[in-house]
């Protein structure tokens, strides 16, 4: 075969924003190439330019960004790859226009936002056709069939005239790429496709994305922060950091021989599945931990003291819980169609004293709402939540008035989103002061030492209590949300998907302070991700939930070595690693992926005489299954 | 979407039973009736009265009957067009509103019309150019519109039309054809008058709405789905029409419950200092001297138009957005 030719060509890239005080350079001097049908990475961490060179390209840059210098070459393959400089043109050019969407497409992140609500599925990717074609309306909707159809779509002519809310966000980033390829164009650009996407969907997407770009030789360069996503998709790597290519090659150089200091650390920063116990993630920018590690020491005692001393049994137990939501189809009158969901279906579990229990699922399985109903924020349509004082069980669903205080004074959440955990209309200072004011515990004297002790309790320092939360970055507001968590010395922290919105680097950071915390203050905790990476590295044990029912629970080693449940193991399949040894298998995923409840085998269904029941496979494991099956049926597979 | 549509309007009807009783008890609020004013105004020019007489037309309007009574009768009587006598007039309620009903819905749709026309191009303008000088200009001329009060406005046109074209602005037709039936002549006369007081009515309207078409629009052009339809292929024009402009749509179809009972009891004041044969000066009028049915049947007009204005909005927002018409009736 011989040499692709090419076909976009950046050289010397430089792109500004205007700001109000002057200027932010946000691409400096990139340069790279693209043959024709080759898969380039650019992987970098937000506010690195990724994105913003996928909109010079296009030229679709906001109105305060400028090109500033450098060219774009792109060579036409159907204009006899002459070269042509996509800078040189006026962002407003006829030939741009025909350019966009008709010979350079892209593909987007959120593709909830990225389509309009108001136009059909079949309007949006069709417009895209008839833009650049001149077609008869019938053969521009059966062309548009044809694609839905090609990019999984299960019945084409239904989705043509569906909206994009009606879809599940699978089949809405499909639509999104339908809307890239239906006009056959020489490069797509993929703006973090997968990202806000379950592993499984992501999976299937990214399969989806190799299958059609070997059928139709499309380049596409691919933008994410993903490291695991560029070892399964690209051919070649491009690193940026703060707008500049650290290091550039094949996939195999960089994986293999990766030679950056920042690549390195990068990879370093990653949690995998084969980190021994106790092993550290290595985070890009260590912070001083001197203040930290004074200060939990200074700080352990007192956690140790304030929660019960000796306990028999489990720190936290969950039985049968349950959780029914109701919508009522619109009716004003009488009852009108009640529709049940049910969110928690039977969900049993227990956390034992300074342990920490992973919570997996994808979006929609009921782990954030199980957490709910822990902390009592949902009332729990049945089951049990019992709480080891250390005085016997307490039901934590029927507790009131003082009593409810106290328990919430021993349990504490950690959210997701940092930008929103936090009231921008408080300082730091009155954040961390509010959970002493609410339980009555605001004391003059010592209230200021014990915040200036949190605050270093999560690596910062006091000059920040004086300031907002918009003045600090992510990773920082996530510190001070623990920060807020700990000031009540808590039992149990329960962290919901606490990373999620992080960048690797950050999230490294992130993760290693939770399991210091937790480690030395003795806290039980309850970890809530879905990705199966970060859970390995912070959980003891782990419980894998889908449609609302727990279907396995095990140990670490025990789940990632031998699982049982058929979702347990597509869900384990379906992880990118960040590894060139351990890549996808996209034509497994296609066929064999069990994340629907339909295609688990008969031992996991319920049957007519029995229903499904949790059943103990080994130590500490258990998976649900059939009540009649036989464990070591189970076992075997 | 029809059943939605029926249970709306079944909605209604206890809606605007509420609204009459309300407004029944608030014209009644006052102590004192219409009779009870008459006697005093023609005690205070110094006539006398015959208290019999008084008494016999209390009577006659059922005066003496129960509160309760006399709403039901009130009530019932407006379902098949009786909305009572206006004592002032001396002539039933219809009478004295239908004709200048036609008068006041011209002047407001024209300037609703006006409004729109005005507003949406240089919403979309200042939307598209944000920060710009024209933004800066035209939000300036608009703020200006939004702070000259309309009374002051309405006499200062009035003055210049007098100084420079010689015509006499008051009123909506020149006085010979009031009572005429409509003809070619009487047709270019209200076109003639009606400018006026479309310009200043409209003037503070279309600054808001300027305002807000802005704001909407500058909402939805920060949108992701803004950036697919340009990495289409999209030109700026179609693309802006297509999505963001329809998607800020939705405020202003919302808007229409609001201006329908505007229709009738809009723009009083100016109505008054340009002595418009409008229904404003009426109610207020009717206010004033406790011409009770008259009043009544207003408010009730208002109620009506308020609550039909929102159904209107409601079912055309369910037709224009997928997502009222395809979700919802989600609780809990």
């Amino acid at each position: 075969m011989s040499e692709p030719s090419k076909l976009l060509q950046v050289d010397d890239l430089k792109v500004s924003f205007k700001l109000q005080k002057g200027k932010l350079d946000a691409v400096k001097g990139v340069s790279f190439s693209i043959a024709e049908g080759e898969v380039v990475a650019i992987v970098g961490e937000s506010g690195s330019g990724k994105s913003v060179i996928a909109q010079s390209i296009l030229r679709i840059l906001p109105k305060n960004a400028s090109i500033d210098d450098g060219s774009i070459l792109f060579c036409d393959p159907k204009a006899n790859y002459k070269a042509v400089d996509l800078t040189s043109f006026e962002s407003t050019d006829d030939y741009l226009y025909e350019v966009r969407g008709g010979r350079i497409s892209m593909v987007f992140q959120e593709p909830m936002t990225a389509l309009s609500p108001l136009h059909t599925i079949g309007n949006q990717v069709e417009e895209a056709l008839v833009l650049h074609h001149e077609k008869s309306s019938s053969d521009a909707r059966s062309e548009t069939e044809e694609i839905l159809r090609l990019v999984g779509f299960p019945d084409p002519a239904r989705g043509y005239s569906m909206y994009p809310f009606e879809l599940s966000g699978g089949l809405r980033q499909r639509a999104v790429i339908a809307m890239a390829l239906i006009c056959n164009p020489a490069l797509v650009i993929a703006d973090e496709p997968t990202t806000a996407l379950d592993v499984t969907v992501q999976a299937q997407i990214l399969g989806l994305m190799k299958e059609l770009q070997k059928k139709f030789n499309t380049a596409i360069l691919m933008i994410t922060h993903d490291l695991g996503v560029v070892a399964n998709m690209a051919d070649k790597v491009v690193v940026i950091y703060h707008g500049e290519v650290m290091e550039a090659g094949t996939v195999d150089d960089i994986f293999r021989r990766p030679q950056h200091p920042y690549l390195k650390a990068l990879i370093a920063a990653i949690p995998h599945f084969d980190m021994k116990e106790n092993e550290r993630l290595v985070s890009l920018r260590d912070t001083d931990a001197s203040g930290l590690t004074k200060t939990i020491h200074k700080l352990s005692s007192q956690f140790r003291a304030a929660s019960p001393e000796n306990m028999d049994g489990p720190h936290l137990k969950v039985e049968n819980l349950r959780k029914e939501f109701v919508s009522t189809k619109g009716s004003w009158f009488g009852a009108g169609d009640e529709n049940r969901i049910v969110a928690v279906d039977n969900v049993s579990f227990e956390i034992n004293r300074g342990e920490c229990l992973g919570l997996v699922g994808e979006s929609g399985s009921g782990k954030t709402t199980v957490s709910k109903l822990i902390m009592k924020a949902l009332e729990a349509t049945s089951g049990s939540v019992h709480l080891n004082t250390g005085q016997g069980m307490k039901d934590v669903l029927g507790l009131e008035g003082r009593e409810l205080m106290d328990f919430r004074r021993r349990v504490q959440m950690i959210f997701q989103d940092p930008y929103s955990s936090l009231n921008p209309r408080m300082t730091i200072q009155n954040i961390l002061n509010e959970p002493y004011v609410i339980h009555g515990l605001a004391n003059e004297n010592s209230q200021q030492d014990d915040i200036l002790d949190l605050i270093r309790l999560v690596g910062m320092e006091s000059n920040c209590l004086n300031r907002y939360p918009h003045s600090f970055s992510g990773g920082q507001r996530q510190r001070i949300g623990i920060a807020r968590a700990l000031a009540l010395h808590p039992e149990i922290m329960i962290c919901d998907e606490p990373v999620s919105a992080l960048d690797v680097s950050v999230q490294a950071q992130i993760l290693n302070l939770l399991n210091d915390l937790r480690k030395e203050l003795g806290l039980t905790s309850l970890f809530i991700s879905h990705n199966l990476a970060v859970v390995n590295y912070v959980a003891d044990r782990i419980a894998v939930m889908c449609q609302g029912k727990l279907v396995e629970i095990a140990s670490r080693e025990q789940l990632f070595s031998n699982p049982h449940h058929p979702y347990t193991k597509s869900l384990l399949s379906a992880v990118p690693y960040p590894d060139l040894d351990r890549l996808l298998d996209f034509e497994t995923i296609k066929y064999t992926s069990s994340v629907e409840a339909d295609d688990w085998g008969m031992l996991f269904k319920p049957s007519a005489e029995a229903g499904l029941e949790s059943i103990r496979v080994d130590e500490g494991h258990f998976v649900l299954a059939n009540c009649n099956c036989n464990p070591s049926d189970l076992r075997a597979l | 979407m029809i059943t939605y549509i029926i249970k709306r309007i079944l909605y209604m009807i206890p809606t605007l039973v509420l609204t009459s009783i309300l407004v029944f008890t608030l014209i009644e609020l006052p102590p004192g009736d219409y009779f009870e004013s008459y006697v005093n105004e023609l005690r205070a020019a110094g006539e006398t009265v015959d208290p019999k007489l008084i008494e016999f037309l209390r009577t006659e309007y059922g005066f003496d009957k129960p509160i309760w009574e006399r709403y039901f009768q009130w009530a019932t009587g407006m379902l098949v067009g009786d909305f009572g006598y206006s004592f002032e007039y001396e002539l039933p309620v219809r009478e004295v509103i239908g004709d200048r009903l036609l008068f006041t819905i011209l002047v407001t749709f024209v300037t609703i019309i006006f409004t729109w026309l005005i507003a949406f191009p240089i919403g979309i303008y200042s939307a598209t150019h944000q920060y710009s000088w024209g933004d800066y200009g035209l939000t300036f001329l608009g703020l200006l519109g939004l702070a000259t009060p309309n009374f002051l406005l309405a006499l200062i046109m009035m003055f210049l039309a007098n100084e420079w074209f010689g015509t006499t602005i008051g009123g909506l037709v020149d006085p010979e054809f009031i009572g005429q039936p409509l003809s070619w002549a009487k047709f270019v006369s209200v076109m003639e008058h009606l400018w006026i007081p479309v310009i200043v009515i409209g003037t503070s309207g279309t600054a808001a709405m300027i305002r807000r078409v802005r704001a909407n629009l500058l909402d939805e052009l920060r949108k992701p789905y803004v950036t697919t339809a340009r990495a289409k292929g999209m030109t700026e024009f179609r693309g802006l029409m297509k999505y963001p402009f329809r998607m800020s749509l939705n405020f202003f179809i919302a808007d229409i419950g609001g201006i329908l009972p505007t229709v009738i009891s809009g723009a009083e004041i100016v109505a008054i200092v340009l002595s418009l044969e409008t229904t404003g000066p009426i109610l207020i009028q009717a206010l004033q001297s406790q011409d009770m049915y008259l009043a009544g049947s207003f408010l009730m007009l208002l109620g009506f138009l308020t609550v039909i204005g929102v159904l209107i909005s409601d079912i055309a927002l369910a037709f224009l957005d997928p997502r009222i018409r395809l979700q919802g009736g989600v609780s809990r």
